[in-house]
């Protein structure tokens, strides 16, 4: 065997693996299809202006993480305050800002000290206080720096309502997301937790926290990120959940069951990827514990964020990202190929393994070998040409076949200008910006292996045009009760 | 063929969006067309021609029209157009669908004739309150709410232990909705339960909450037995809280006994229940609950005493004194809560008893420890004088 064999052998190897990964996707995408068209279907008949007015449905706990965030928490908290959910309260966690957070958060809603007790069932680093708000179901709780993940495990222990839903505090939320958000686990006792689409906010059109019109932005790099997340969460997401294999639900905006949550451990302080920690270890302890039970995703609850518009934060992203995969599946690797983890641990974990995981090192051996196999004459063109159709032509297809999906079925995007965009965005992609991609996913594994641990930074420029948003954040380390319905059980205050 | 795959995908999404635009448009002009002819039917008392040779998708056009009227009109114009869409052939079309095997014309059946339909079709309706798809069954409640007539809250009533939780709340909404009609069929549920003991089951805790929304005071009876007897835990609190809900005093000793439930959430509603009820004979009872050891008691007796005007506001003042600290804290953010520290705080320059009661309670306050809030009004009270004496006290206490 020569030079040559070796490297159409590994070409071929790479092939097979571009077909069968692409035609995973298309199954996905299949049943991605079908489900947003039941979806889609149902929404007619949702009564949704009902369930906001309901004196039956669930209370809901909203937890918002803090962290230096002055500029823009009094803004954001009302916003939240005023989502359409017929009972709802917001936990605000101040988790050690160096900034006036706090006292911002005090003058804003007139807070008073409160004597609600907190049961600390999580590991948390140590609270200062709890105030309350004498005129909003707005708790804040004070507490050292710890991180998001400290932060969020304080917001679900003060949380005073059976249904949790954690988000980011520089998220944009449309006004009946939580309404439906909520709505499968009212549906269903058996649905543990529900992630929500997350969307590209660049570009769009804000006034006072809520969104006027969805738009693409004019840079490209917000606009390719625009078509990943249409293929991430409305192709991808919506099949995972189908089969009951979601292994992420967005930190930026998810809702659990505090029982579970407080079972599962809440989030863990020492991954960059807590989400899909958390999520997976869901999986894990509902599997252990022999309960029947459903992870669902809902392609409609809008949560709009800010994404990266340069390469150098993208990058720092796209590393973290990659990190908390690895992070992950090593912590599971138990649930691999473990039938005792039903699909997660058949179909899910081995999935995130073969094709997230190893996606990179294989795509980036293929561009190697088919290089050197074009410069040395062993590969053909024919071959030449099957290989780009695979690597390439079925990267545009799916890219392409996830903008028809939200056009077919979703329609945010009104203007024709926008969608020609998205559709141009959709093939370009995969010439360049997707490669790029590759490459930093791969240099997150030697990060990962030098246990970088590190979160990077992410500028924002902020939502609202109409008003001074402050200098950019760096949230990444951030992390009123109805008197006559006491909540959940596993609030009760202990006197001892 | 990878390429016109590809291009194909192309002109599929940018097709999807051209034949929307042109649907719409041409949607709008029928429209257009047959509100025309919707109206003149309405107002002239005649049917106008057109509105009887329509089929298909027109008649659908034409319902939604019509919906749209019914939430606008009313009286004689409203019943009208209840008779218009018999007239037209609406009624029996949906009839027929929702015979339909697909589940969304079911759907779409049920959701109009809850519009078009009458007691007559209650049976029809009734039957998709046990279809397997949770969306069907909402409409079909929804449909049976806007009939509204007592035979369809006792069809509703029926459902109210459905195991989805969604569907559950789908029906006491409903059931609310329907209103006085639905009282009887709601007071059957918890008579039903007590009487076979099924008080663990799901009905009877929806029935205590819809007939406290309901303020049904016919409930009474059956809702006092609940609230002592229940055997599950939720039924007993929801029970005592629709017992608050309706607010006769002569409840008040259900509601004393409530108070010392061995179950806190009984023992919380009945606090929320007795200051609803606002009779001054609750006020040691209450008292009594703000040192109860679990909080959410705590919080909804005090906040019960503090809906209780001037003697309420002194049994809650009188816990600042009190040895137990949690029933303190307690008392100092009802206090602050309810705006009560900032008027009371207002009143310290004033001379005489209302003065040196509001000094007596500021004092006790900062004995209890609540300073900061104090130490933030003694900056922001707009009387100056009240200011001085505040952080004169604040000053005099915490040296």
């Amino acid at each position: 065997m020569n030079l040559n064999d070796i490297i159409l052998g590994v070409n071929y190897f790479v092939l097979g693996y571009f077909l069968l990964i692409n035609g995973v996707y298309l199954i996905l995408y299949a049943i991605s299809f079908a489900e947003i068209a039941d979806y889609v279907r149902r929404e007619v008949f949702s009564g949704l202006p009902e369930l906001f007015t309901s004196n039956y449905a669930p209370p809901v706990s909203v937890v918002v993480p803090a962290y230096n965030e002055e500029a823009t928490i009094a803004d954001s908290v009302r916003s939240f305050l005023t989502l359409h959910y017929p009972l709802h309260e917001v936990v605000v966690v101040n988790d050690g800002s160096k900034d006036d957070t706090l006292d911002v958060l005090m003058e804003e809603f007139d807070l008073y000290e409160s004597d609600q007790p907190v049961r600390v069932q999580l590991d948390t680093a140590p609270l200062r206080g709890v105030y309350a708000s004498q005129t909003e179901r707005l708790i804040v709780v004070d507490k050292e720096n710890g991180g998001k993940a400290d932060a969020l495990n304080v917001g679900i222990c003060a949380a005073n309502y059976p249904l949790v839903c954690c988000m980011d505090a520089d998220i944009i939320l449309e006004e009946d997301a939580l309404l439906r958000i909520a709505r499968p686990m009212i549906e269903s006792s058996e649905v543990a937790a529900v992630g929500g689409i997350i969307r590209v906010a660049n570009g769009c059109e804000f006034e006072k926290g809520r969104i006027i019109q969805a738009r693409t932005p004019s840079k490209p790099l917000p606009n390719f990120q625009i078509v990943e997340y249409l293929r991430a969460f409305i192709a991808s997401r919506t099949a995972w959940s189908k089969l009951n294999c979601l292994l992420i639900i967005s930190g930026a905006f998810g809702m659990f069951r505090k029982r579970d949550l407080i079972a599962a451990g809440g989030y863990k302080h020492d991954t960059v990827g807590e989400d899909m920690e958390l999520t997976t270890r869901i999986h894990r302890t509902l599997r252990e514990n022999n309960r029947k039970y459903r992870l669902s995703f809902v392609p409609d609850p809008i949560a709009w964020t800010e994404v990266p518009d340069t390469l150098r934060v993208l990058r720092r992203q796209r590393d973290r990202w990659h990190r908390g995969l690895i992070d992950t599946l090593v912590r599971h690797r138990k649930m691999l190929f473990n039938p005792r983890y039903g699909a997660v641990g058949m179909i899910g974990m081995p999935y995130f393994l073969l094709f997230e995981f190893l996606g990179p090192i294989i795509e980036i051996l293929g561009y190697a070998t088919f290089v050197v196999g074009l410069l040395l004459g062993a590969i053909n063109a024919p071959f030449a040409l099957a290989f780009f159709l695979a690597a390439v032509g079925l990267g545009v297809l799916l890219s392409t076949a996830a903008v028809f999906l939200e056009e077919l079925r979703l329609e945010r995007y009104p203007r024709w200008r926008d969608l020609f965009k998205l559709t141009a965005y959709g093939i370009l992609e995969n010439f360049g910006y997707r490669q790029i991609n590759t490459l930093w996913r791969a240099f997150a594994m030697v990060s990962f292996l030098r246990k970088n641990q590190s979160w990077g930074s992410m500028e924002r420029k902020g939502f609202d045009t109409n008003k001074t948003k402050g200098k950019p954040r760096k949230p990444e380390n951030s992390a009123g009760l109805e008197e006559t319905e006491p909540p959940d059980a596993s609030n009760r205050a202990k006197r001892t | 063929m990878m390429i016109l795959l590809n291009v194909l995908m192309v002109v599929l999404t940018l097709g999807i969006k051209g034949l929307r635009s042109v649907r719409q448009r041409t949607t709008k002009s029928r429209k257009r067309r047959l509100e025309n002819a919707l109206e003149n039917s309405i107002f002239s008392d005649e049917t106008d021609p057109a509105l009887l040779k329509l089929d298909g998708r027109d008649l659908d056009l034409l319902a939604s029209l019509m919906i749209d009227y019914l939430y606008v009109l009313s009286g004689e114009q409203h019943d009208r157009l209840v008779r218009l869409a018999e007239e037209v052939g609406l009624v029996r079309r949906y009839l027929e669908k929702l015979r339909s095997r697909g589940r969304w014309r079911k759907a779409r059946a049920a959701e109009n004739l809850g519009h078009f339909g009458g007691p007559e079709h209650i049976d029809p309706l009734a039957q998709l309150l046990s279809h397997p798809d949770e969306t069907l069954r909402a409409v079909a409640a929804r449909a049976l709410a806007r009939i509204g007539t007592p035979e369809a809250a006792r069809e509703l009533a029926r459902q109210l232990g459905d195991t989805s939780e969604l569907t559950r709340l789908r029906m006491a909404e409903n059931l609310e909705r329907i209103g006085a009609s639905s009282i009887e069929p709601l007071a059957e549920v918890l008579e039903k339960a007590r009487e076979s003991g099924e008080g663990r089951l799901y009905g009877p805790v929806q029935a205590a909450r819809v007939l406290g929304q309901l303020r049904a005071a016919e409930a009474r009876p059956a809702l006092g037995h609940a609230a002592l007897f229940g055997e599950n835990v939720d039924l007993r609190a929801k029970a005592a809280l629709a017992l608050g809900k309706i607010g006769d005093p002569d409840d008040l000793p259900t509601l004393f006994t409530a108070a010392e439930d061995e179950a806190w959430p009984v023992r919380a509603q009945a606090a929320s229940s007795l200051g609803a009820i606002g009779d001054l004979a609750a006020i040691p009872v209450l008292r009594n609950l703000t040192l109860d050891r679990e909080w959410w008691v705590r919080l909804n007796a005090s906040r019960s005493l503090a809906n209780m005007g001037p003697e309420g506001e002194r049994a809650l003042t009188s816990l600042l004194e009190d040895d137990d600290r949690y029933a303190r804290d307690r008392a100092v953010a009802t206090l602050e809560e309810r705006g009560i520290t900032r008027r009371v705080a207002e009143e310290l320059a004033v001379p005489g008893e209302r003065g040196d009661s509001a000094r007596a309670m500021i004092r006790a306050m900062v004995r209890a420890g609540a300073t900061r809030y104090l130490g933030r009004l003694a900056n922001t009270m707009s009387d100056e004088d009240a200011r001085l004496a505040l952080r004169k006290i604040l000053a005099a206490e915490t040296s």
